[in-house]
């Protein structure tokens, strides 16, 4: 082991400084800053002196059914889009990681919505959810069924409303992840099926101990990020639903912009966001540590 | 990578930054005079809303001219988008660097003043433009007791109605807000006409705007029922008035047209244009497109009567000065320019707004004796329209009410979502210490 300080030590720091100079002006001192403002009242632009309230703001999110319908909204979000998203994505990797003529063609199609803004992507679908017969969704569906489907208002349904978010949500991140997970494919040196080829291995058992390990650190990449963009759901919410029908759209992130810019609770906005980080930290926290992703030790 | 080729990236980036860098020293020193003021001009900064384009072209127009009419004071444009309005203000005022001269949305008024950001205009504007305006935009410019803000124009609320389906059913059509139809015959206007459409929806209520929309063209509902947003003797509780019996009893009214499936979703916003429709439930922005689709089977109604008569909604973009001008007399000199007969009557005839002068109403082709809006201005006049809580508790409240408005619409207990509207305002209210 190299001494903790030696003749480099100032090169060191030097070349630290410009990344802790970023992380600390970006992400230090805001967090720090939120911790602070969630202790008093502060309002956007009130003229009344600021005064310190101890933990009051967190009782009040605590207690308000809005809030903790958006906990356990952000936390069904997670629990169905992570899987699936990354399932999806990996089925889609490996469907065009192959050598075929025109597959660019293809892996620029799945990627595409990645590109497409999230304001322009909840507007189109929210011509796919129209209500009543003629909507894209509801014909559809009819026309499969042979007319057993009954058309429904997705986006006004307090059952549907969350699935048809957590829907176009998959989409359009799907594409994000399947590049990672393809680029992490194309990584695995051939040599490696060969082998397991001549070892009698079937395409099945080769994908198990082949390509699942040799995956193993895009996947654990893909999962963690997915798990932590599905806490900061929001333009879709804010553009289609406004965390309605009674609440079953709403995510901590709406609650926070709510509060801190529509009705100027900068304090309660930012014990919402203080809640947030505690909550993205655990989870980040506990994927380390139930799959530790492995390092090429230098 | 090698040293050369790290220098050689180097210089490549320093190539680049060079420009960057020598924009920046040059953009440095703050130009004090902009390039054709008149020299010893006092220099007024001015924010206004992108809008549509037709008002932001009239207005950056009547700028231009001011600037050219005369030479002690030389204003400089600046157009903000409307999304973000406010934040901007907000942003702005905490930095500092607040304009001379500010249009800002009525609603916003009380919040401004009591924020410290408004002067009041005091009798800047001279009596005879005071007493020719609209009595709905000296209430909305009012607050305790100062006069603050003045629009050039106002809205109007009203239901757009297709003569040719109404005279189907034999409803009778009225003509003045003294002849609204009550709520029962509304509803019996709906149940006829969705039995003529065969059970399709027929009313359009605008459920596809977000924001503002709801508690501009809903309130004056509840305020005809005799509830309201808030009690409007000290504002400072919502409990009782949002979810006392009349509030409550209005908004089930509007819960049964949704739920038995007389209102349109309009999403395309197409509802009344596309004839799906034979009542549009809008304001006067939607005047044009209407008149366009339906010619003369165009009818405007006042909204139903609830039990105390018919009310609207009334307020728009309004011109204010801030604390941070430091020439408020040049500053009304602006604000009295654009109050001037032409310059309102240019405006309103782009944007098909009321005007805010009697006497240019008069002379408006809309708004005048056989002007086909005449209604709107009616309401105005007669004091058929209330504004918005004056109160600066009003974002808050405005935000609240949509949400309870949703939450009704699909199906909610009507009761429970006003109970826990009323309860959120008042917390709010306490938080702010009741806005002294």
């Amino acid at each position: 082991m190299t001494r903790l300080l030696n003749d480099n030590t100032p090169a060191a720091w030097l070349m630290v400084l410009p990344a802790a100079v970023g992380l600390g002006a970006f992400v230090a001192v805001p967090f720090v800053l939120a911790l602070v403002l969630s202790l008093t009242d502060l309002r956007l632009g009130s003229p009344l002196p600021v005064e310190f309230v101890g933990l009051r703001q967190y009782v009040r999110i605590f207690t308000d059914p809005s809030f903790q319908r958006a906990l356990v909204n952000n936390a069904v979000f997670a629990a169905v889009v992570v899987p699936v998203q990354t399932g999806l994505a990996l089925a889609l990797a490996l469907l065009l990681n192959r050598a075929m003529r025109g597959m660019v063609v293809f892996r620029t199609l799945f990627f595409m919505p990645v590109v497409f803004p999230m304001a322009l992507v909840a507007v189109v679908w929210e011509l796919i959810y129209a209500p009543g017969p003629g909507g894209t969704l509801n014909s559809f569906l009819g026309a499969v069924t042979f007319g057993w489907w009954e058309p429904r208002a997705f986006l006004h349904d307090t059952f549907w409303a969350l699935p048809a978010i957590m829907a176009l949500s998959v989409w359009q991140g799907l594409g994000f992840q399947m590049v990672i997970l393809l680029a992490g494919l194309q990584a695995i040196p051939e040599q490696l099926y060969e082998a397991a080829a001549i070892d009698g291995a079937g395409k099945l058992s080769r994908f198990w101990h082949v390509t699942l390990p040799q995956l193993r650190n895009p996947l654990v990449f893909v999962v963690l990020l997915t798990g932590i963009l599905a806490f900061r759901v929001f333009d879709q919410v804010q553009i289609l639903t406004r965390g309605g029908p009674h609440d079953a759209t709403t995510t901590v992130m709406f609650e926070a912009v709510t509060a801190a810019f529509t009705r100027q609770q900068v304090a309660r906005a930012s014990a919402m966001t203080v809640v947030f980080f505690v909550i993205v930290l655990a989870i980040t926290l506990a994927q380390r540590m139930l799959i530790r992703e492995e390092r090429e030790v230098a | 990578m090698t040293k050369h080729r790290f220098g050689k990236l180097f210089r490549r980036i320093s190539f680049l930054l060079a420009p960057v860098l020598l924009l920046s020293l040059s953009a440095c020193p703050r130009q004090e005079r902009p390039p054709g003021a008149p020299p010893g001009a006092v220099v007024l900064t001015v924010w206004f809303h992108s809008g549509r384009e037709v008002e932001r072209v009239t207005i950056l127009r009547q700028i231009e001219q001011f600037n050219a009419m005369q030479d002690e004071v030389h204003l400089l444009p600046n157009v903000i988008p409307e999304d973000t309005y406010n934040e901007q203000v907000q942003a702005a005022a905490v930095a500092g660097d607040l304009p001379d001269v500010l249009e800002f949305d009525g609603p916003f008024l009380a919040n401004y003043a009591w924020q410290g950001h408004l002067r009041p205009l005091d009798d800047r504007l001279g009596e005879e433009i005071y007493d020719d305006l609209l009595p709905s935009i000296v209430e909305q410019g009012t607050f305790r007791g100062e006069f603050y803000a003045v629009g050039t124009f106002d809205s109007g609320l009203g239901l757009y109605g297709r003569r040719s389906r109404l005279e189907a059913v034999g409803a009778r059509i009225p003509t003045s807000p003294g002849e609204a139809w009550s709520v029962e015959e509304f509803a019996e206007v709906l149940a006829n006409l969705a039995a003529e459409a065969g059970g399709d929806a027929v009313l359009d209520l605008k459920l596809n705007y977000k924001g503002e929309w709801y508690a501009y063209a809903f309130s004056p509902l509840l305020q005809s029922a005799g509830g309201g947003l808030i009690d409007r003797t000290d504002y400072q509780s919502a409990d009782g008035v949002l979810n006392g019996s009349e509030s409550v009893r209005a908004m089930e009214q509007v819960q049964a047209w949704i739920l038995q499936g007389y209102v349109d979703p309009n999403i395309d916003d197409a509802a009344f244009t596309g004839k799906r429709v034979a009542l549009s439930w809008s304001g006067h922005w939607d005047y044009p497109r209407y008149a366009e689709a339906h010619g003369d089977d165009l009818v405007l109604l006042p909204l139903p009567d609830f039990g105390e008569g018919t009310r609207t909604g009334q307020g728009s973009w309004c011109w204010g000065i801030t604390t941070a001008c430091d020439h408020p007399d040049e500053a009304a000199r602006f604000i009295r320019f654009l109050l001037e007969g032409d310059n309102i009557l240019a405006m309103t005839e782009a944007n098909g707004a009321p005007p805010a002068r009697r006497s240019v109403i008069r002379r408006s082709p809309l708004y005048g004796p056989e002007g086909p809006l005449r209604l709107f201005a009616v309401q105005h006049e007669e004091g058929y329209s209330i504004p918005r809580p004056r109160t600066p508790a009003y974002p808050t409240i405005t935000d609240v009410f949509e949400r309870a408005f949703q939450d009704i619409r699909h199906g909610g207990d009507v009761q429970a979502a006003l109970d826990r509207a009323a309860a959120a305002i008042d917390e709010d209210i306490r938080a702010s210490r009741g806005y002294p």
